[in-house]
């Protein structure tokens, strides 16, 4: 196991506290048309696995995952909510968001920030949605079937439907701030903004 | 300006004090009695497994003074769920249902397959519930940190940095409230520079570019603030010697008791149906 230092541990702990106040906030799930919202709340688990690695960002998805679990538990808003009291949908998937960030992230760290940054927010938001609706499929086809009053049989077509219309947008609004607070955090402004202040002076 | 009072909102873990005995458990038995009753709950197959799950919650319940409607009020919210959900699996025929039918209506019909089937989706939600409210008020935040250390300690002998990870959930504790702060300071200085976050627009473009200004400072502020701490936190030379406490948790006799009660009962979940099924083959 490798060295659990001081910045790494603290890092994690703050990250974790982000996804509890993003979990009982509005900000987590922002309210978007119908009943459906804009996840968010997967950003701070990106973060951390893109600034201190998987493991880190690891701790932080289980902390989203535990999250989501409690709150489906306790404070439901929607027909859904029961199932994801399942640890098993609602906390392992989250447990794999983090490797998949930071592998990505790592791919292309050494050849342009704000493409490693985005591209890991696509991944790792990708990563949920994916393992999510897999982990329905596999474990609670029934009940979701009985829920959206559908045939069992036209069940993977929804969650595909699900996957391709929430999920792209879910991971573009992901990866646009990731990069934003990387490239915040990291310091680079953008050439343009840079060259227009060159000419205001 | 109401609507951006974050920091009030935020009540995790609602402990409930009273003087009882799964109060005064040691953490490591409740965590471990939470994971042996989760782990029955959404995993186990057998209505026999289930009901003496439920039974030993609902005796720990009673023991922890909580009281019975405190839990089930919670419960009562999302029962109109949990019917539809019911309803549906009647409507809705299981692949290969031929056991007797029970009431018909109509062209509907109960059969006794489907009926186990809701009776079970009913136990798995109760048990889940019971245990994860039970689980929130008898333990305290202080608790929740200590117990992830006790439960990791065996795995210390391979290098694994328990203490670090309790200190990772003690710490995030803390920095829930600051946080907490943090967004509504940003959330009313945007609302006075006129932000609108509450708008119907349905459009994701906007909808980013309303949050990016609240998002964006909110992470990096975060960041920042756990830098500067871990900074402060190694001048004040954590990490250099060996770990130290101020309080010591001493575990009594039934908290062991209760331990070593809770794997058992986790392996036997699994293995007593197991082996059941195999001396029937």
């Amino acid at each position: 196991m490798a060295k659990f230092n001081t910045r790494k541990l603290v890092i994690t702990s703050a990250m974790t506290a982000l996804t509890v106040v993003m979990a009982v906030t509005p900000l987590g799930y922002l309210p978007w048309f119908g009943g459906a919202s804009l996840v968010i709340i997967h950003i701070p688990t990106i973060l951390a696995a893109v600034l201190e690695g998987p493991i880190a960002g690891t701790i932080v998805g289980l902390a989203f995952g535990l999250s989501s679990m409690i709150k489906a538990a306790t404070a439901p808003v929607g027909p859904l909510d029961f199932i994801f009291a399942n640890p098993v949908i609602s906390v392992l998937p989250r447990l794999l968001i983090a490797v998949c960030a930071w592998g990505v992230y790592k791919l292309f760290r050494n050849k342009f920030l704000p493409l490693a940054a985005f591209s890991a927010g696509l991944a790792g938001s990708i990563a949920n949605t994916v393992f999510v609706l897999f982990a329905l499929w596999a474990v609670a086809a029934e009940e979701m079937a009985a829920i959206m009053q559908l045939a069992s049989s036209a069940l993977p077509a929804m969650l595909l439907g699900i996957a391709l219309s929430n999920g792209i947008i879910e991971a573009l609004t992901a990866a646009f701030f990731t990069s934003a607070v990387l490239i915040a955090l990291k310091g680079l402004d953008s050439y343009k903004k840079r060259s227009r202040l060159a000419k205001e002076k | 300006m109401k609507k951006l009072e974050f920091a009030a909102l935020v009540s995790i873990g609602r402990y409930i004090k009273r003087d009882s005995v799964i109060h005064k458990l040691g953490a490591k038995a409740k965590y471990l009695w939470l994971f042996a009753l989760m782990l029955a709950a959404s995993l186990s197959k057998y209505p026999a497994v289930l009901l003496f799950t439920l039974a030993l919650a609902l005796i720990f319940l009673k023991l922890s003074k909580i009281g019975m409607s405190f839990v089930f009020r919670g419960m009562l919210a999302l029962l109109p769920f949990f019917l539809i959900a019911a309803l549906f699996q009647v409507i809705i025929t299981l692949p290969g249902d031929n056991s007797r039918v029970l009431v018909s209506v109509a062209k509907l019909s109960l059969t006794l397959k489907e009926l186990l089937a809701i009776a079970m989706m009913g136990l798995r939600f109760v048990l889940i519930m019971v245990s994860l409210s039970l689980f929130t008020s008898v333990t305290t935040e202080r608790e929740t940190a200590s117990g992830v250390e006790e439960l990791l300690a065996p795995l210390r002998r391979f290098g694994f940095p328990a203490r670090a990870m309790a200190l990772t959930v003690a710490l995030a504790f803390r920095f829930i409230p600051i946080i907490a702060n943090e967004l509504e300071t940003l959330a009313k200085a945007q609302a006075v520079r006129g932000a609108d976050f509450g708008t119907a627009s349905h459009n994701p473009i906007r909808k980013i570019r309303a949050y990016l200004p609240l998002i964006v400072p909110l992470s990096i502020r975060t960041i920042e603030r756990a830098e500067a701490l871990s900074e402060a936190m190694e001048a004040r030379g954590y990490g250099s010697g060996p770990y130290t406490r101020y309080t010591n948790n001493v575990s009594g006799k039934l908290d062991r008791i209760l331990s070593i009660l809770a794997v058992v009962f986790m392996v036997l979940t699994f293995s007593i149906p197991a082996s059941l099924v195999l001396l029937r083959l």
